[in-house]
């Protein structure tokens, strides 16, 4: 039986009869790193403010490691730790002092935990500078560091790689990597970047206009990413006419773009070769049906005189897909 | 508890607004000081505890403490603070609470300011009748005005929780400071109940024809409708991020 570290049912926020988190179904599995995905104002950020009960919900349940977080309030939320949007920090204390703070009132202070937090999240050397003169991926850096410090079995973290450089973002996509496969922390992420979920998530829940349209695992979602034969041919006409011929339709069994940047190429190629162009418009045929019979039907292009410069079996990616489960809605 | 108060000592390093306290705390001391001399205005140190006694707790007391008031809890609001430290977790109530003591705490440390300054100057400027009983009796009185007026800023908690910058707390306190101007010798003093403490403290009630029972209702009346609404309105409301 799967055991869940975040379940919510029916779970609702509206603002004035403004419904921005609509009955939301979430179930985050014990030691899975859970990708939260949408568009900036899908509902994100409010649905993990009412899991870290700082938004009251309008309706519905949460429940975290299988308990109501409101009657055991202490010892659900003391295993959580969270970063929600940039983290706030005191700006007139280092970041020693502010993690100082946070762990006292944890009541887990120890100098040597914080001092090696903060050299796993490289703001070691940072001894003396206030955060108010942090940048923007230092905060995001303290933020970090201040949510696994006292060691959580679940990490709630909304955008948490905002602000970072590419090196930055390798390192936070390395540790959160390490510490679901290694400690066994549950994560639940968001983000608007696809790419960085796709990366990380072994879960992913694709948010809209406050709905979780779709949760599904990385095998699950591979399987429902349209897959398709890319032809990319030097006469997109002929190749047309004989695909029409074999039976398959236009939008249906395949789409095509035509490429005026070829058809010039294949100008320049043949005058310089001495020969005379015959006006053939080159492109790419995306096939999205019978992908079984893509040798054949590039056995017919090469035996009609077409030459077909590039075949790629090729799957849709996370943002092709969202766009499409989005429009779908 | 001990760990919150401590913690809100922590936040306040480096922080210029307690050192802004603290100067403004001497200053009642420091312009009767000058006008010791300008205006030949006191000549002992009787008066010139009693001067600063009521310049402080009937006037400049209330702006001084609506900012702080306001500072202290506005700060998480206005340093995005308060999601990081309301998933600690830590409780709404003991939040406010320490928060709560941590402005007793300042004003304490601000009426020392003020008692200790007040006598400096009055050595400086040479006056005389000076007797340790007379500074004690002196610094009770202060004491005891500013705890009273400690009671009545709790609507000042709800008023920077709920618009969380500064400006409109520091307008209560400069309009309350009006209000205790005007209603200086008025029969309905003892009604006002940022006024009660100075006629309090100084004794000055007594020709009021109320009862010593009154002002004390009034002051803590005004905590306790401060102080739940306060409570009820931070234990409700989302947390702004």
């Amino acid at each position: 039986m799967r055991e869940y570290v975040i379940e919510t049912s029916n779970l609702s926020k509206s603002y004035s009869k403004k419904l921005v988190v609509d009955s939301i179904d979430m179930h985050v599995e014990k030691g899975k790193i859970y990708g939260l995905l949408g568009k900036n104002g899908a509902g994100k950020t409010t649905t993990m403010c009412m899991l870290l009960d700082l938004v009251h919900p309008s309706g519905g349940e949460i429940l975290l490691f299988g308990k109501d977080p409101q009657k055991h309030s202490k010892e659900v939320y003391s295993n959580i730790g969270s970063i929600i949007e940039t983290p706030g920090f005191y700006e007139n204390l280092t970041a020693y002092e502010n993690l100082k703070i946070i762990s006292k009132l944890r009541g887990n202070y120890n100098p040597l935990t914080i001092k090696s937090v903060l050299e796993m999240v490289n703001l070691d050397h940072e001894k003396t500078k206030e955060f108010k003169e942090f940048s923007l991926g230092m905060k995001q850096r303290l933020g970090i560091a201040a949510a696994i410090m006292h060691n959580p079995e679940l990490l709630i973290l909304d955008e948490p790689i905002n602000g970072l450089d590419p090196i930055g973002i390798k390192e936070i996509r390395d540790l959160l990597k390490k510490l679901s496969c290694e400690y066994g922390v549950t994560i639940l992420i968001s983000s608007h970047i696809l790419s960085e979920i796709e990366n990380i998530a072994d879960v992913i829940g694709f948010m809209d206009e406050g709905v979780l349209i779709e949760e599904l695992t990385r095998n699950e979602l591979h399987s429902k990413l349209n897959k398709y034969v890319e032809f990319e041919v030097s006469d997109i006409d002929l190749a047309i006419e004989l695909l029409n011929k074999t039976g398959l339709k236009e939008n249906n069994d395949y789409c095509f773009r035509k490429s005026i940047a070829n058809y010039i190429e294949d100008v320049e190629s043949v005058e310089q070769e001495g020969g005379q162009n015959e006006g053939h418009i080159g492109g790419t045929i995306h096939l999205l049906s019978n992908l079984d019979l893509r040798d054949q039907f590039n056995t017919l292009f090469v035996s009609s005189g077409i030459n077909v410069r590039k075949v790629n079996l090729c799957e849709e990616n996370l943002e092709d897909f969202f766009t499409r489960i989005i429009s779908n809605t | 508890m001990l760990t919150f108060i401590e913690m809100e000592f922590l936040k306040l390093k480096r922080s210029k607004i307690f050192l802004l306290s603290l100067l403004m705390a001497a200053l009642p001391s420091v312009l009767m000081f000058i006008a010791t001399f300008a205006f030949d205005e006191t000549q002992s140190f009787t008066m010139l505890f009693s001067t600063v006694n009521m310049y402080m707790s009937a006037l400049f007391a209330i702006l001084l403490f609506s900012i702080i008031i306001a500072y202290l809890f506005g700060r998480e609001y206005n340093e995005h603070t308060l999601k990081t430290m309301l998933t600690v977790p830590i409780s709404r109530g003991k939040f406010l609470a320490s928060k709560y003591i941590m402005f007793l705490i300042w004003i304490l440390i601000l009426t020392v300011v003020t008692s200790v300054t007040t006598l400096a100057f009055g050595f400086i400027a040479g006056l005389t009748g000076f007797t340790v009983q007379l500074f004690i009796n002196s610094l009770a009185e202060l004491l005891f005005s500013n705890i009273l007026l400690f009671l009545t800023f709790s609507p000042f908690v709800f008023l920077s929780l709920f618009i969380t910058n500064m400006v409109p707390a520091m307008v209560g306190g400069a309009s309350l400071t009006l209000v205790n101007l005007l209603v200086e010798g008025q029969t309905w003093a003892p009604y006002v109940p940022w006024t009660c403490p100075y006629l309090i403290s100084s004794g000055e009630i007594a020709d009021y024809s109320v009862g010593l029972m009154t002002p004390y209702i009034m002051i803590m009346a005004t905590f306790l409708v401060g102080i739940v609404i306060s409570y009820v309105y931070f234990t409700k409301k989302d947390v702004p991020l």
